[in-house]
C-alpha cells in the first residue's frame, strides 16, 4: 500500500468523525509519510509500519464514539460507542458486549416488572371498585363484604404505587449506570489489543 | 535491537506508551515521528498507535500541539506538554517504579525498597 492509498483508505474509515477533525487525523499520517520519505523510507515500508489503517480507524473511532456519547447522551449514541468499543478486539468483545448485554437485559426486565406492577395494580383496583356492580367479574375472589373491596382496592394501589417507584428508581439508577458505563467504555478503550505492526529491519 | 520482547502483551505496551510519550514530551517538544523513532529505538511498537494516542492526551489536555516550519519541507505538528500533564508523568512514573521494583524483587527473590535499601 503506498501513501495515496495509505490516507485515502484511513480517511474513508474515519468518515464518522466530523471533518475538522478527521482532516487533522489525516495530516499526522500524512506528516509521517512524508518525513519517512525524506529519511530515505520507502512509502510501502512506511505504510507496513504503521499498520492497518483499519486498526488504527477503529481506536480512533471508538474513542471520537466514546466521547459523543459523554457530551450527547442518549440510547443510540451510548449503543454507537459500546458497538465500537465492542468491535476492536476480541478482548473488548468479551469485556464490552457480555456485561452490556447483561446490564440492558437487567435494566429492560425491571422496567417491564414496574410497568406490569402498575397495569397489574391499576387493573386490580379498578375491578375491586366495580366488583359490587358487576359480581361475577372475572375469576376475582369472591366477594367477600365491604372490607374485601376496600382490602383488594388498597392492594391494586399499593402494588401500582410500588410499581411507579420501581420504575423511577429505574430511571435514576440507568442514569447513573450510563456515566459509569461511559467510564468503563474509556478505560476498556485503553486496553485496546492492538494487531501487531511489522518490525522494521 | 528491542530491548522488550515483541510477543510482550501489547495491551500492557499500550499503557506504557502513555508514559514514553510523556516523559519525551517533558525533556523537549517533539514532532509524532521523531517520538516514534526515539520510543521504537527501545520498544517495538506498532508505529501508527501513536497517533491515536496523541490525540487522546491532546483532549484530555496533558498536550497541546502547534506547528512549526522545520528547515526541510512542510511545517511539522509540534507537541508540548501542560502543567497536567507534567502532574500525570509524575503520577505514572511513580506508578511505573513501583510496579518494576516489585516484579523484580519477586524475579531475582530479592528485597529492595524504594529507597534502594536492601535486605538479603
Amino acid at each position: 500500500m503506498n501513501k495515496d492509498d495509505y490516507l485515502k483508505e484511513l480517511t474513508r474509515l474515519l468518515r464518522k468523525l466530523p471533518k475538522g477533525e478527521r482532516d487533522d487525523v489525516v495530516s499526522d499520517y500524512h506528516e509521517h509519510f512524508i518525513i519517512g520519505i525524506e529519511k530515505g523510507r520507502s512509502e510501502e515500508e512506511i505504510a507496513k509500519a504503521l499498520g492497518n489503517p483499519k486498526t488504527v480507524a477503529k481506536q480512533i473511532n471508538a474513542e471520537y464514539m466514546v466521547r459523543k456519547a459523554e457530551d450527547k447522551q442518549s440510547a443510540g449514541s451510548i449503543f454507537e460507542a459500546i458497538l465500537a468499543a465492542a468491535g476492536l478486539g476480541i478482548f473488548n468483545l468479551i469485556f464490552v458486549a457480555v456485561p452490556a448485554l447483561i446490564v440492558v437485559a437487567l435494566i429492560l426486565t425491571l422496567f417491564a416488572v414496574g410497568g406490569v406492577m402498575i397495569f397489574g395494580g391499576i387493573l386490580i383496583t379498578l375491578s375491586y371498585m366495580f366488583q359490587p356492580l358487576i359480581p361475577f367479574h372475572l375469576n376475582l375472589p369472591p366477594n367477600q363484604g365491604i372490607l374485601g373491596i376496600f382490602e383488594g382496592i388498597l392492594i391494586g394501589v399499593g402494588l401500582t404505587i410500588l410499581g411507579v417507584g420501581l420504575v423511577g428508581g429505574m430511571a435514576y439508577l440507568t442514569r447513573w449506570l450510563y456515566g459509569l458505563a461511559i467510564r468503563y467504555l474509556k478505560y476498556n478503550i485503553r486496553l485496546i489489543e492492538g494487531r501487531k505492526g511489522t518490525k522494521k529491519s | 535491537m528491542y530491548t522488550v520482547s515483541d510477543t510482550m502483551n501489547t495491551q500492557f505496551k499500550k499503557g506504557v506508551l502513555e508514559l514514553c510519550v510523556l516523559v519525551l514530551l517533558d525533556r523537549k517538544d517533539c514532532y509524532g515521528y521523531e517520538m516514534v523513532e526515539e520510543i521504537s529505538r527501545n520498544i517495538f511498537i506498532s508505529e501508527g498507535t501513536i497517533y491515536p494516542l496523541l490525540k487522546r492526551l491532546k483532549t484530555e489536555g496533558l498536550v497541546i500541539s502547534y506547528l512549526k516550519e522545520s528547515q526541510d519541507g512542510p511545517p511539522r505538528k509540534y507537541y508540548q506538554i501542560t502543567e497536567f500533564g507534567k502532574e500525570k508523568k509524575e503520577k505514572l512514573v511513580a506508578e511505573w517504579n513501583e510496579f518494576a521494583m516489585g516484579v523484580s524483587n519477586l524475579l531475582y527473590n530479592r528485597n529492595v525498597d524504594m529507597e534502594g535499601n536492601c535486605d538479603e
